[in-house]
């Protein structure tokens, strides 16, 4: 219970909440306008209609170790325990858009994530894994190769591009909220994934080209109205701009659309977040933009548990807090869940973690009982109530973006930045004042020798690094060097125009284009990024 | 005669991009009234040859990437190339308790893990700077 000085109960985002919620706070309520079955808009109680009773969330976690070969050992294991997604975790090649020869990432390469640094490479990850039947989530760098090299797989495969799954997270909310190594400004991210959008919606449109995704800057301590706020910003400025490119209809533009949030700690709020979001977007796709398409505007989210919410003491605590986040996922309706390992605050998760973390999910779809009927909270006085308060207080900080000058501009001109920080001084305070408890952290804190147990640590592999620095030497020694230099001269041009940028990109990694190269094309046209945070 | 304001250098030598953890603790030395240079992410050479140009009683390291004892050698490394040494090193993030001891032999005086209260390492950081750095084993 978040309890203020004054004695006020409210929720983790500082609602206040009463002591019981009755008709009376639900009476302004228009069933079928504002509520409605699922599958039909506003999609308050889900985005299909037969919900988890047709098919249960997709089971997906991020994972990526030393070698395309490690990862796909991995991924196989997985697969057999039931998981039906994949979701590359790149090395630090792929967000810093640099080789692993390269000195600036000496210290880092190898210590997590897989390295992707070809169309083979690809092919390595997923060999013998039927990515017909799975779907793949792939968190490229803007200009990366993670989204071509797995176009590139299918086609080899004989999946022709337009029945190709997955998605590509390349979103500029997400990569802007963290500080990397090569950064270009978030007007590259910007125009790059929107690039990716426009293209695929009309060649790759089963592709989900984006997945907008405050999970990232959720862990910068935001709070779930900043979150939900911050995600459906980013959904307005990107309406905005493929409006006002006009190259695509705007109803095929926004349709493929995916969304990635995070579930913290209070379990309500989080559940309330997850069924606004879906009435939100409805409302900003049709009502604000006119798109009349009821498959456009359906909130179709991964949740991810709270990393920032797993706590490095006593680890195993975390097991119980992932279950309730992954219990707030499922009732507030999440198409795909990562429940993350427990020792998320210790090390990269250890096999023991990784299924007990597919089992949390399994158990909490198919032992529990919570996925036999859709949307169970529906209707609650308290749920419906909370679920109208987070959307009014949503759109008013919607607002304070828009005042801005839309996410983009708030984001180049260091204000959600400032959100960040004051987010994390605010995290801070209530954590010491005890406003905000975390068990074992600063509620009945054990002293370190009391702690009964130890948890296994995962260490990687680092033998593997030399072999990733031949495997790009020989790469680059071997691919076609005439075709390799008319392909990075192609998309140096088209950088620099407003050309759709995805064929060129495609056309590079298709030359095997490296990563260090293919970052390095985008920053000599846009220049480093001064990432915008200090105090 | 008024005491000096203790200044400190708050980095992160490797790439990982988790930068929270950095924003608190130099939050928390800044409200306990040190003069904090918020060097985000660093190169070790950078973070050295600022140490010295700066002149800071202390560098403050966040790694929280499993490279720990890679990046804290190459930082020590440069802080003695450039006659820093004599700096109090601080170390913050998920860092083994295996590793301590190697990490106090290479002159980190400091090491706080995720969860440690920001008034415990204020009130750590005030006991080293009384104790003075004690010079690494040769």
């Amino acid at each position: 219970m978040a309890e203020s000085n004054n004695g006020q109960v409210s929720t983790a985002s500082g609602i206040p909440v009463k002591d019981i919620y009755t008709p009376e706070d639900v009476k302004n309520i228009n069933y079928d306008k504002d509520i409605g079955a699922p599958g039909k808009p506003p999609y308050t109680r889900g985005v299909y209609a037969s919900m988890y009773r047709g098919q249960l969330w997709t089971i997906r976690r991020l994972t990526g170790y030393d070698s395309p070969e490690a990862t796909n050992a991995r991924y196989k294991e997985e697969y057999a325990l039931g998981q039906t997604g994949f979701s590359i975790a790149p090395d630090i090649s792929t967000p810093s858009g640099m080789d692993p020869d390269d000195p600036r990432v000496a210290h880092d390469i190898g210590h997590a994530g897989v390295p992707i640094y070809s169309i083979e490479d690809m092919e390595t990850v997923f060999k013998d894994l039927p990515i017909e039947k799975c779907s793949a989530y792939l968190a490229d760098r803007v200009g990366g190769l993670l989204t071509p090299a797995y176009f590139a797989m299918a086609q080899k495969r004989g999946i022709p591009l337009d029945q190709v799954r997955g998605t590509t997270a390349n979103d500029m909310l997400t990569w802007s909220s963290m500080e990397l190594a090569n950064q270009p400004p978030p007007e590259a991210y910007f125009r790059l994934s929107t690039d990716l959008i426009e293209w695929c919606a009309q060649y790759a449109p089963r592709w989900y080209p984006i997945s907008m995704n405050s999970y990232n800057p959720r862990d910068n301590g935001i709070t779930a109205v900043q979150e939900l706020g911050m995600l459906m910003a980013d959904v307005i400025q990107y309406c905005d701009e493929g409006k006002r490119r006009g190259r695509v209809p705007l109803d095929k533009f926004c349709k493929r659309f995916a969304f990635n949030m995070a579930a913290n700690n209070d379990l309500f709020e989080e559940i309330c977040k997850l069924r606004a979001a879906r009435r939100m977007l409805r409302k900003i796709i049709n009502e604000r933009f006119g798109v009349q398409d009821p498959a456009c505007g359906q909130f179709r989210v991964h949740v991810q548990t709270s990393g920032s919410s797993h706590t490095h003491q006593e680890p195993l605590n975390n097991v119980i807090r992932i279950a309730y986040q992954t219990l707030a996922a499922v009732l507030g309706g999440a198409q795909s869940i990562h429940a993350n390992g427990y020792d998320e605050a210790v090390c990269l998760p250890t096999e023991q973690a990784m299924l007990l973390a597919i089992r949390t999910e399994q158990i909490v779809g198919l032992e529990t009982g919570v996925t036999n009927t859709i949307d169970p909270l529906g209707g609650s006085y308290y749920v419906e109530a909370l679920t109208n308060e987070i959307e009014s207080r949503t759109w008013d900080y919607i607002k304070k973006i828009e005042d801005q000058g839309g996410l983009l501009k708030a984001i180049t001109n260091g204000w959600i930045h400032r959100e960040y920080k004051q987010a994390i001084i605010d995290y801070d305070r209530k954590l010491k004042t005890g406003e905000l408890t975390i068990i074992g952290v600063n509620k009945f804190r054990l002293d370190p020798d009391k702690v009964p147990y130890k948890v296994p640590i995962f260490k990687s592999d680092r033998k593997s690094v030399d072999v990733l620095k031949k495997r790009i030497k020989k790469l680059r020694e071997t691919r076609d060097s005439a075709r390799h230099a008319q392909a990075m001269k192609k998309l140096d041009e088209v950088l620099r125009s407003d050309a759709n940028s995805f064929p060129a990109v495609k056309d590079a990694v298709e030359a095997h284009a490296t990563p260090g190269e293919l970052g390095a094309a985008v920053m000599k046209v846009y220049g480093k990024w001064t990432y915008p945070i200090g105090v | 005669m008024a005491e000096k304001k203790v200044k400190v250098l708050m980095a992160k030598p490797g790439l990982e991009g988790h930068w929270r953890g950095l924003i608190s603790v130099s939050q928390a030395f800044k409200d306990a009234g040190f003069e904090v240079i918020y060097g985000a992410s660093m190169h070790p050479a950078e973070i050295a040859t600022t140490a010295l140009q700066e002149d800071v009683d202390i560098v403050g390291l966040s790694i929280l990437c499993s490279n720990y004892m890679e990046l804290v050698t190459e930082v020590a490394k440069e802080l003695k190339a450039n006659k820093k040494d004599d700096v109090i090193v601080l170390l913050g993030g998920i860092i083994y308790e295996e590793d301590f001891a190697a990490l106090h032999k290479m002159g980190v005086d400091g090491i706080f893990i995720p969860g440690t209260p920001l008034d415990d390492i204020v009130a750590s950081v005030r006991q080293i700077i009384a104790k003075g750095k004690k010079k690494v084993a040769k």
